[in-house]
């Protein structure tokens, strides 16, 4: 029992343990998985957050033109468990610090994060495609001597049209 | 003057489903007479979510967020015995980094857990100041949870084939400062809880269960540990890295809720001695391997959750879907354990007994 009079006695010099939330703020880790936002300029539509979404609260439509695509992440089916910034290719994802989630009911389906991505038309053969985003591209043609600015504005197979001309130019300048 | 002796009335008393010992549903029906109880009649299911069906829903990258679910106190168990055995079906080696980062997840969910529990002894026999006071120590730990993987219960730090998060020498240098605080707190509470009259007084010889009646029932974890059965899957089938690392089997000779409630304090301690090891030394290399294809067939995984033996099942047809998923968790043989310790215990004692087998209902009928 004196053992425990003895914290007792400790913990009331010490003070309050809690955070005076509202009054003061409530620090938050850096870290802290809070709401998910989404860069659209690196988004490539590629599905994946979609994939390993298990709120299921990732919703990606073409719009009836098919000149882009809507990004929807609604907060409320959102688990904040962090799968779709893993698992995107690139990183176009990322979470906030920000838990502030309370709302009115009436406010419920305002409670998300949507954005219209267009596609851009591909330089050779003019098919709607998302640019490659330029920090991967740099990874990707490292060790190539390709025009990264020129490449990235292709489609998938005009690109590889690209990679099969410049290979024939390069055999050619060197026979053997 | 002459006293009659008083006859004792049999009754049956309905406890719960409320709120009888931790804030899960749990419903014993108790046969009494006067004050002791006879016979006890356990009903469950009343939070059962259907998530093993749920399970062959899903793909296997939505099922370590479902699995992560199933429990708050083993949130981080249930998500790494899901990924080992996928991870044994499909043959993935995980990397020596990641499987430290693995163990160090788990036994900081360990400490924390054990905390819990003991605190909530503190609570049902009265001694608020004792429970705000462990709270408060496992305050340190969710703190550290929080400031390391991003929240206080679900930590999201398994993927199949690793983890998802890393330590920076900044983090190491807080965890550490951490640690150093819970182990100075928790080693004043080993004594207090040890030696504290009011402790001893409602614990020692309440719900006692013997070695054999153990064996009998399958019982595992702190349960077993606590009437001195010697089982812990860290020792017993070394996964991840625990083969390496220098920690002991805590048991403790008593058979009753006070032993069970000093085999999880003494327990932490050990945690804290593991995650000192960890942290001293993370191998280098990768966080997580590239997914080979999940292919057909059958595979189990098993290890130490808070509670005991956490074991997976997991059948696949070669879809990225599971075929069936399906898990026993310890509370399921400890629970059925009450019976033995419940007889001829008093009802005061009842919510005390439940608690020392630290049961976990939404584990046992997710």
């Amino acid at each position: 029992m004196f053992k425990f009079l003895k914290v007792l006695a400790r913990n009331i010099l010490q003070g309050p343990a809690t955070e005076a939330f509202p009054l003061q703020p409530a620090p938050t880790p850096e870290r802290f998985r809070g709401r998910i936002t989404i860069n659209p300029d690196l988004c490539v539509g590629c599905g994946i957050c979609k994939h390993v979404c298990s709120g299921d609260a990732i919703r990606i439509i073409p719009n009836e033109e098919k000149t882009g695509y809507h990004y929807t992440v609604w907060y409320n089916s959102c688990c904040l468990c962090g799968s779709c910034r893993y698992y995107c290719p690139t990183k176009a994802i990322s979470m906030t610090n920000n838990w502030h989630n309370s709302h009115k009911q009436e406010d419920k389906f305002k409670m998300a994060e949507h954005h219209f991505i267009p596609y851009l038309k591909c330089d050779g053969c003019g098919a709607p495609i998302r640019l490659l985003p330029p920090h991967l591209a740099t990874r990707i043609y490292a060790h190539s001597p390709v025009d990264i600015e020129k490449i990235i504005r292709l489609c998938p197979s005009c690109r590889q049209i690209a990679t099969a001309e410049r290979q024939g130019e390069l055999n050619e300048s060197n026979p053997e | 003057m002459e006293t009659k002796p008083q006859e004792t009335k049999s009754f049956s008393l309905p406890l719960g489903p409320i709120h009888v010992a931790l804030e899960e549903p749990m419903y014993f029906k108790l046969e009494l007479e006067g004050e002791r109880v006879k016979h006890v009649d356990i009903t469950s299911g009343h939070v059962h979510r259907g998530m093993e069906l749920l399970a062959t829903k899903r793909n296997f990258f939505q099922n370590v967020v479902l699995t992560e679910r199933v429990c708050s106190l083993c949130s981080n168990s249930h998500p790494l015995t899901y990924c080992l055995a996928v991870e044994n079906l499909a043959g993935i080696k995980v990397s020596p980094k990641a499987q430290a980062l693995r163990v160090l997840a788990e036994e900081i969910k360990r400490t924390a857990s054990h905390l819990f529990n003991v605190a909530i002894l503190a609570h049902i026999i009265g001694y608020k100041s004792l429970f705000m006071h462990v709270m408060e120590v496992r305050e340190i730990m969710q703190d550290v949870k929080e400031t390391v993987y991003g929240n206080r219960m679900d930590l999201a730090a398994n993927c199949i084939g690793g983890v998802k998060y890393s330590v920076n020498l900044e983090l190491i240098e807080f965890i550490e400062k951490s640690l150093a605080r819970t182990e100075k707190h928790i080693k004043e509470i080993v004594d207090i809880y040890a030696g504290d009259k009011m402790i001893l007084t409602r614990t020692k010889n309440v719900g006692r269960i013997s070695a054999e009646d153990v064996a009998k029932y399958g019982l595992v974890g702190p349960v077993a540990r606590g009437s001195n059965v010697q089982i812990d899957t860290r020792k017993d089938a070394p996964y991840l890295i625990y083969g390496q690392l220098d920690f002991d089997m805590i048991t403790e000779t008593g058979c009753d809720v006070h032993s069970r409630a000093m085999v999880r304090l003494r327990e932490t301690l050990e945690s804290i001695k593991i995650i000192k090891q960890i942290l001293r030394n993370i191998p280098e290399g990768e966080l997580s391997t590239l997914l080979p294809h999940i292919p057909a067939g059958e595979a189990m995984a098993r290890s130490e959750a808070p509670r005991g033996e956490l074991f997976y099942y997991v059948r696949t047809d070669g879809t990225d879907m599971p075929l069936r998923l399906k898990w026993r968790v310890p509370s399921y043989m400890n629970w059925d354990a009450l019976e033995v310790m419940m007889k001829d215990c008093e009802v005061a004692d009842v919510s005390l007994i439940v608690n020392s087998i630290d049961p976990c209902v939404s584990c046992t009928e997710r």
